[in-house]
């Protein structure tokens, strides 16, 4: 593409975000996520084959109806209340509605069959961009609406959302998909604690990205997109074995890693609120996560991987250089001492 | 039939919205989209709103519309499609049509259409009267406070609209 296009559409991918995150008039977030979702698009299909085709056009049919959704939930916000101001919902048809077209952008149980295909038939950058930023959005709308949001269709789809993205990436070999079920497993643990205490879902965000651009950024550098690939870095550049053995961890959620945090701090706060039976259901789920994790850090760092013996001797371009990698992946695994900070958000 | 002639209005605007929905080809889409404007304009005037009704047919009809349809005339295949040719397009024709024949018998029995919210009748645009110079509507107040205070809101579309040609183009560029 040419690059100046390229860059004006990422930064209008950027502006959208920035609009519907600072917006106070719900036509102006209306119009952000729809210049994100429009801007996006040429993005998704920076190589012109009929996945990536395919891909895209899912994202947008999806995106679209969540948009169409969340208009009618606006104006009938609009009826009820009179006015364009973003606070709570002032009527529960309204809520659901708005509720379940986030879901849809976001990728929660039951609308999350979209998220491993479109995952798939990108590229990893735009894969990366996908997973990451654009959560940013639907997300700062839950943060702002949370008071209004129903607490039973949001757990319910949160648990769902655990649950199917555990077992949904067992299965797979491919580290796109398998990207993608851990980032509807990692919603679900979002949006399961945004009722009692938004303030974690925003931790969890924060660190859930690090952990995701590292893993991305680790894919990307060794150029690697199954897993029987990425079992071959060992050849090409050994130290990044153990960089995504930690990393990998980190996201399944073990202490002494920070993946450990925000799990932590919401099963503490949904215990403070008196249920039980619900984090333990969770911690549980997640262990599903763990599994194909380990399974992935089991064939690229622990074992050398069956391979025909041509592959064992790697001849390799010169290495992609990436600068932000080191920082993100000390920040993905070492930030758990720092937990006693979090009582300055408030 | 002048008190209902808003009424009969929308029943043709959602009438034509399903005939261009069920995806006939885009030169028959273009005919009902020329039918739906019309009737929209006629809506809107009915509110008292004349500055928007004439908007519609100058910019909307006369001229994305026109542009739409020598765009679709030049890339127009020879059978194209119409809504009785292909069995899925007229299905959906005829559910839609079938939903809004419900939705209008519902509304003819009750008096008001109690769905999410009461909805009996719709208000008009409101007329001030400065006494000064004369009477304002508040419909091209709104215009005009579109170009004053939501300066933000038209940098922002046009911006979107500027960007969504950006987008067309380069996805149906190609390689």
């Amino acid at each position: 593409m040419n690059p100046l296009i390229f860059t004006t559409i990422l930064m209008t991918v950027l502006l959208g975000t920035m609009i519907v995150m600072m917006s106070s008039h719900w036509l102006m977030i209306w119009i952000g996520f729809e210049m994100n979702l429009l801007a996006i698009i040429p993005i998704l299909m920076k190589k012109y084959n009929p996945r990536t085709m395919e891909a895209s056009t899912k994202y947008f049919l999806t995106q679209a109806t969540a948009s169409m959704l969340l208009m009618m939930a606006i104006i009938i916000n609009l009826m009820h209340s009179g006015q364009w101001t973003i606070t709570k919902i002032f009527n529960p048809t309204a809520s659901i509605i708005m509720t379940s077209a986030l879901a849809m952008k976001l990728g929660l149980t039951p609308f999350h069959f979209w998220v491993p295909e479109v995952t798939q038939g990108i590229s990893l950058t735009s894969g990366l961009i996908l997973l990451t930023w654009q959560k940013l959005a639907p997300m700062s709308i839950l943060y702002q609406i949370s008071p209004s949001i129903n607490l039973n269709i949001l757990l319910t789809m949160a648990v769902l959302s655990i649950l199917v993205g555990g077992w949904g990436g067992l299965n797979q070999t491919q580290l796109r998909k398998i990207m993608a079920y851990s980032s509807i497993a990692h919603m679900g643990w979002m949006t399961a604690v945004l009722v009692y205490n938004p303030t974690l879902t925003m931790l969890n965000m924060l660190i859930y990205i690090m952990m995701t651009l590292t893993m991305f950024m680790l894919f990307i550098h060794s150029s690697s997109t199954t897993t029987l690939s990425l079992s071959h870095t060992w050849n090409k550049t050994p130290l990044t074995t153990t960089l995504i053995l930690i990393t990998l961890l980190s996201m399944g959620g073990l202490p002494p890693l920070s993946g450990f945090m925000p799990k932590w701090m919401i099963i503490q706060e949904l215990t403070k609120n008196s249920s039980i039976i619900l984090p333990t259901l969770m911690a549980i789920m997640a262990l599903l996560n763990l599994y194909f994790y380990m399974r992935l850090t089991y064939s690229t760092s622990l074992t050398m991987f069956p391979s025909t013996n041509n592959m064992k001797m790697k001849w390799q371009f010169e290495t992609k250089r990436i600068t932000l990698l080191p920082p993100l992946i000390v920040m993905s695994s070492l930030l758990l001492p720092l937990t006693p900070m979090l009582s300055i958000l408030d | 039939m002048m008190t209902y002639i808003v009424f009969i209005l929308s029943v043709i605007f959602v009438v034509s919205f399903v005939g261009f929905s069920s995806k006939p080809s885009p030169i028959y889409g273009g005919l009902v989209l020329i039918v739906s404007g019309g009737v929209g304009c006629g809506i809107i005037m009915n509110f008292g709103g004349s500055f928007l009704g004439l908007m519609v047919f100058l910019i909307y009809l006369g001229g994305m519309l026109v542009v739409f349809g020598y765009t679709t005339a030049m890339a127009t295949e020879q059978y194209p499609e119409v809504w009785v040719s292909n069995t899925t397009v007229m299905g959906v024709f005829l559910l839609g049509l079938l939903m809004e024949v419900m939705l209008v018998l519902y509304v003819l029995k009750s008096e008001e259409v109690g769905v999410v919210f009461k909805f009996s009748g719709v208000g008009d645009w409101a007329i001030y009267d400065t006494g000064d110079s004369g009477v304002f509507s508040e419909e091209i107040m709104g215009v005009a406070a579109l170009y004053s205070y939501g300066a933000w809101v038209v940098i922002v579309t046009g911006w979107s609209l500027f960007v969504g040609v950006l987008v067309i183009l380069e996805v149906t560029r190609g390689d």
